[in-house]
């Protein structure tokens, strides 16, 4: 279980990062801590030409607070976030995230922007930027744009990402006071791929709740009638419950994904998300 | 120098080399000019080879089945009545047979080199439809797994024991449950492993195998590759787990041997873990229905079962399909005393590789089988699961027990440890706990399984010889060797992988010479130097191994007593050794006097000295149908019925394995043996689409249980000898695992059972749980 | 292509393709054997090896990416006070049998002690989770871990944490 053969270059700025990538667009692929890539390259699904070495850039490490927004760069790694070397925006729930991630010597190497990037639905990251409204810096020798994170993934392993460019930063806004959370995870043992990941987020003294749902077989989907059943709890009963379960099966039907969930899978979800949602509103 | 003998929790020897990173796998031994070997792989379960067609300018480093000229199919043939051979190649030969089945082999500088070569090779496939489920394969009309054969059936079995029509007659309850114990992986941390090398001097091949078994493997290679076994010399250096896997003979090293002689030059072959989960011999596979006949207090008076494996496409060497549904029906009464079983055992084909023994053999899934029909029992007769067993269990006063399937129970006292098991388990307050309910609404569950396992055997009956399986274990040789610095070196024939037998081989030289473990070397895993004994599994080596040691060591007692008798003057007859020494009437010699009067100061030695010297070759042969450990498993779950998660909150074994000679050994093969159990019951499934395409190809699909997995079991410890062995030892190695699929199976349901939900497949996954209670919401 | 790496302690310089990992490098050009490759895709742990102190998987690292960096192995831990409690109590507790993941549940364990001074049995088998043992059942190398906390950072250390 070898990688097939490919030429490797480590740029010493994202400049020169940038315009590597875009002068090898389609043959070239980003590789920042390898912790989704490596294993691709290891049993050869990916075969890239180039592999262009971004795991060292300084521009992609940098972290910053703005009035409005948290900026983590793409290349900070998930053990950074987990200690808290980075500041947490969501109340804590980045800390959270962060150190259910795989394993301790896998969060060490991988990156949260290398996990967006990579797009794996069962990932952890994108269902939580998804839920904090987060944006995404997008780069590329052409220039820079920024994207919704709901609007990033296009597919399993697929993202709106032109082959030139690479993700530079993610920038979480900031409210006047950390939002509610809830974040469950439902996966053979610890560090498995989940089968569901659920994350609520509720803003705004509950006003606002938004609920987004994924796991190994789905994709990251936002679950606005399951957020509005969520906003107006003020207390968690055993009704709730069935108010999420309605909530959950006109999400799962708008999004035309009911059908391909087992009794099951959906049972499972169901599960997830009310977990996630009762600790949101406990929080 | 402390106690250091039989029955001391004495710390591992070989833990030094492995802490300090210098064990040697056969993937650390690298020769000078070494090539490395690598195999394309079929992409289809089922499909014929319509041509093939080698890299341009590489064609000499690339081979087929073609070109491995003197190289003999893998073959095993049992005497099973009406078994259908189905030759095992090497690389496949017109057809495929399972999605992974090695088709060429290929050779470069690298691995990675390698396996670009195999990008450069073409194959033409004309996909056929698949076997895939074992019911359906034999229906008629079922696409045929070998085209020369009828149906897709290896053997059918067939059993009748004891007067079954009387227990039919007589019984009050009848019971029938169906068990499906799914496909699985050994998992071993290190995959295969063979680096084979020509010696032009000698004219003699050295195979560095990751092996259990390294003079079978030497026999199997010499038939196989049609070269002399004095040409053929096997080393098994450092192996990383086995589980069974390791005992059989694959292709891979057979066509890497070859390919050694064929270039000249040392080849490397290092199985990979895509290899190893997908291409490699799976276990398991089972399928029951078991029919208990019970009186109106429970007690069974006969057993109908039928056993299916689906044993994959091959049937390998040594060990061959049909003899994990063959293990079945002569173990089908389990710990109990029943005097009817009637059973079938059907060894079906399919486009899958083939299945071989794992931890437990066939035996975690006929306990899987009888121990849920013990609670389904209980549930018709109305008492407690322990109560049902208990009123079943062989006594003690009935040892030795001759089984209706005449297997010679030894020893023990079965009913006390399912005893203790509900002691250290607390069922009351389980019972308490359940009526309370769980403040997080997870539902509470008590499980039990009681079992025997037969240990060192092969000999007597429903076993290997009376099976006609060319390889049959029984006799075990060990070599004693006093050195000439009076330390020991000893010599034996099976080989130790996590076991710890250089430790525990020690402690038993030293309760029979008294000499300090750490003065004892170990030596095996090398056919130049342990040239006979079996190898390693069937949980035997301590029973047959050990015992040879044993012996070997009482033999050199006499020519060390005699030489230091001389040295002390004294008669032969008044002196003893122990502690190291010879002692006479008048003082003492250490053994290095000893060594240094027999290895170089001849005149110092008895006129009537052994011209063996100081060296004692023993054989031990262990008892026809070996000896039988016992266990109680007792578990406590929560279920979470949103989720279908399964925790273990609580689980306890009473073990009974004889005389131990290193309880913390044993306690290591116990908890290492749960671990796998719990794997077994809740996480591990191979499995594969209805086209024959494997779905757990990695380990982020293939799951193995971690350390958040195995809870904090409790160990009570009961020792009865055994009356048939050294010491009264048994075998313990795969104990184990065989309870926790049934234990753990008999707890989740007894979680669901107000729910009317019942789970008896493996593993318990949460879907299949949640899918247990719907049914049942669905049925009323 | 040329890589510079501080090897347990020792300047090492390889020429290595591009696409040969850190654990490669390691084994086959260094012939370091101690560290293993189990599964080659970041799931069994066998190939933790430290890289600036940090555990991490040397089989999904390219040799070329750990260039200018500084990599210990299991045969580097010479003379450093707690690896040498953790080898006493993995001895002790009989934490390993065929010895093939050891050198990555040494990796492992040597983190957690120095990073999770507070650990209980709950959090050390979490941080276990990403190193796989076939043979011991786990609760052994819990134990080894257990014993090696309350020995380098004594036996109060999850009281004065709770103090603290």
């Amino acid at each position: 279980m070898k990688p097939a053969g490919f030429d490797y270059a480590r740029p010493g700025s994202l400049d020169e990062a940038l315009r590597l990538l875009g002068d090898n667009a389609g043959r070239g692929r980003l590789l920042a801590g390898g912790q989704s890539l490596g294993p691709m390259l290891n049993l050869r699904l990916a075969t890239p030409e180039l592999v262009i070495d971004i795991g060292r850039l300084r521009e992609l490490q940098r972290v910053e607070t703005t009035d409005g927004a948290l900026v983590i760069g793409a290349g900070v790694c998930h053990a950074d976030i987990e200690d808290g070397r980075v500041p947490d925006a969501a109340g804590g729930m980045l800390r959270r995230v962060a150190a259910g991630i795989a394993y301790r010597a896998v969060r060490n190497r991988g990156t949260i922007g290398g996990s967006l990037a990579h797009a794996d639905p069962a990932a952890d990251w994108p269902p939580v930027m998804i839920a904090l409204g987060a944006e995404l810096d997008i780069a590329s020798a052409r220039g820079r744009r920024r994207i919704p994170a709901a609007d990033f993934a296009t597919g399993v392993l697929a993202t709106v990402l032109e082959p030139d460019e690479m993700i530079e930063a993610i920038r979480i806004p900031r409210a006047a006071n950390a939002p509610r959370w809830g974040h469950y995870k439902i996966a053979a043992k610890p560090g498995d791929f989940a089968e569901s990941l659920a994350v609520v987020v509720i803003h705004k003294n509950g006003a606002v709740a938004q609920a987004v749902l994924a796991g190994r077989s789905q994709v990251p989907i936002v679950l606005s009638e399951t957020g509005r059943a969520i906003a107006g709890i003020r207390a968690w009963s055993s009704d709730q419950h069935a108010a999420i379960a309605t909530g959950l099966d006109a999400d799962l039907a708008q999004h035309g994904v009911d059908a391909q969930f087992s009794p099951e899978d959906r049972a499972i979800h169901l599960a997830c998300v009310s977990r996630a949602a009762r600790e949101a509103i406990a929080s | 120098m402390a106690k250091a003998g039989v029955g001391e929790r004495l710390r591992r020897k070989e833990d030094e080399r492995f802490l300090y990173g210098r064990g040697q796998y056969v993937s650390d031994i690298a020769l000078p000019g070494m090539l490395h070997a690598v195999f394309l792989r079929s992409p289809h379960a089922h499909a014929r080879i319509k041509s093939t067609r080698k890299p341009r300018g590489r064609e000499a480093r690339v081979f087929f089945a073609a070109d491995l000229e003197g190289v003999k199919p893998i073959r095993s043939s049992p005497n099973f009545p009406g078994f259908k051979g189905a030759d095992f190649p090497v690389l496949a030969v017109g057809k495929v047979r399972y999605a992974g089945e090695a088709v060429a082999m290929a050779v470069a500088e690298s691995p990675a080199a390698a396996e670009d070569l195999l990008r450069d090779i073409e194959v033409e496939y004309e996909p056929l439809d698949a076997v895939m489920d074992m019911k359906r394969a034999v229906e008629p009309g079922s696409p045929r797994v070998h085209d020369e054969w009828t149906d897709n059936v290896f053997c059918e079995m067939r059993f009748d024991v004891g007067d079954f029509e009387a227990a039919t007659k007589a019984a009050k309850h009848v019971v029938t449950r169906e068990c499906r114990m799914n496909r699985q992986t050994p998992m071993p941390l290190e995959g295969r492993a063979c680096l084979a090398s020509h010696d032009r001097r000698t004219d003699e091949v050295t195979v560095y195998v990751s092996t259990q078994v390294p003079v079978p493997a030497q026999i199997g290679l010499s038939s196989f590759l049609g070269i002399s076994q004095r040409r053929l010399r096997v080393i098994s250096p450092d192996v990383g787990g086995a589980f069974g896997l390791k005992t059989f003979l694959d292709g891979e090293t057979v066509a890497v041997t070859w390919a050694a002689l064929h270039l000249g030059r040392p080849v490397r072959w290092i199985q990979d873990r895509y290899e190893h989960l997908v291409c490699d011999a799976n276990c398991r596979d089972h399928w029951y229905r078991i029919t208990g006949y019970a009186n109106a207090e429970g007690k069974l008076l006969g057993i109908d079962c039928e056993a299916w494996c689906d044993t994959g496409a091959y049937s390998p060497w040594p060990w061959p399909a049909g003899i994990e549904a063959g293990t079945a029906p002569s173990n089908m009464q389990g710990p109990y005393d029943v005097q009817a079983v009637r059973a079938r055992a059907m060894t079906v084909a399919s486009n899958k590789p083939p299945v071989q023994p794992y931890r437990g053999v066939a035996r975690p899934g006929v306990c899987f089988a009888h121990e849920t029909l013990m609670d389904a029992l209980a549930l018709a007769v109305g008492c407690e699961p322990h109560e049902i067993r208990l009123r079943n269990l062989v006594r003690p006063e009935q040892m030795p027990y001759r089984t209706v399937s005449k297997k010679l129970l030894d020893s023990g006292d079965y009913p006390e440890a399912m005893r203790r098991a509900v002691q250290m388990i607390d069922v009351t307050a389980v019972r308490a706990r359940q009526r309370r309910g769980e403040p997080d609404g997870r539902r509470i569950g008590l499980g039990f399984a009681a079992f025997y396992e037969q240990t060192a055997y092969g000999t007597g009956p429903f076993g290997y010889s009376a099976w006609g399986i060319e390889l049959v274990p029984g006799l075990e040789p060990a070599t004693a060797r006093l050195t000439g610095d009076g330390e020991l070196v000893v010599d034996v024939g099976v080989h130790s992988h996590g076991q710890g037998h250089e430790t525990i081989f020690a402690q038993i030289a030293s309760e029979i010479l008294g000499i300090d473990p750490e003065k004892v070397t170990l030596r095996y895993g090398d056919t130049s130097i342990s040239t006979a004994g079996t190898g390693t599994y069937t949980s035997r080596s301590t029973v047959s191994g050990g015992g040879a040691v044993a012996t070997a060591c009482k033999q050199l007692k006499a020519p060390i007593a005699r030489i230091g008798a001389h040295l002390l003057q004294a008669k032969d007859s008044e002196v003893e050794v122990r502690d190291g020494r010879v002692f006479g009437p008048k003082g003492s010699v250490s053994f290095a006097e000893i060594g240094r009067a027999w290895y170089h100061h001849p005149e110092e030695l008895p006129p009537n000295v052994d011209p063996q010297g100081l060296t004692a070759v023993a054989g031990y042969k262990a008892v026809d149908g070996g000896v039988f450990s016992y266990s109680a498993h007792g578990v406590v779950v929560a279920v979470d019925t949103d989720t279908g998660a399964v925790e273990i909150l609580d689980y306890v074994i009473v073990e009974d394995c004889g005389r131990m000679v290193n309880p913390l050994l044993v306690e290591g093969q116990i908890i290492g043996g749960l671990a796998g159990g719990i794997g077994n019951a809740l996480l591990e499934e191979s499995v594969y689409d209805e086209r024959g395409q494997p779905l757990s190809a990695t380990l982020a699909d293939y799951h193995v249980p971690g350390a958040s997995s195995i809870p904090d079991v409790r160990i009570a410890h009961m020792e009865t000898p055994s009356p048939f062995s050294e010491f009264g030892m048994k075998g313990v190695g795969e104990s184990g695992a065989i309870g926790p699929p049934a234990a753990i199976a008999n707890a989740v349901n007894d979680a669901l059972c107000p729910l009317g939900a019942e789970i008896l497949e493996t593993p318990m996954t949460p879907k299949r749980v949640l899918a247990a209670i719907r049914a049942a919401r669905e049925r009323r | 292509m040329k890589v510079t790496l501080k090897l347990n302690g020792v300047e090492t310089v390889g020429d290595v393709e591009p696409r040969t990992s850190l654990g490669d490098f390691i084994r086959e050009h260094e012939r370091l054997t101690g560290t293993h490759l189990g599964c080659e895709h970041g799931v069994c742990g066998a190939c933790t090896v430290l890289i600036d102190g940090r555990p991490m998987r040397s089989c999904l690292m390219l040799a070329v990416s750990a260039d200018g960096r500084e990599v210990r192995t299991v045969e580097g831990y010479e003379g450093d006070a707690v690896m040498t409690a953790i080898r006493r109590f993995f001895k002790e507790c009989h934490a390993l049998q065929c010895g093939f993941c050891t050198p990555g549940m040494l990796a492992t364990a040597y983190d957690i002690a120095n990073r999770l001074p507070h650990a209980d049995r709950a959090r050390i088998r979490m941080e276990l989770s990403g190193n796989l043992c076939r043979c011991t059942g786990y609760l052994g190398i819990i134990d080894a871990i257990e014993k090696s906390l309350d020995h380098i950072h004594g036996t109060d250390r999850r009281t004065r944490k709770e103090a603290s």
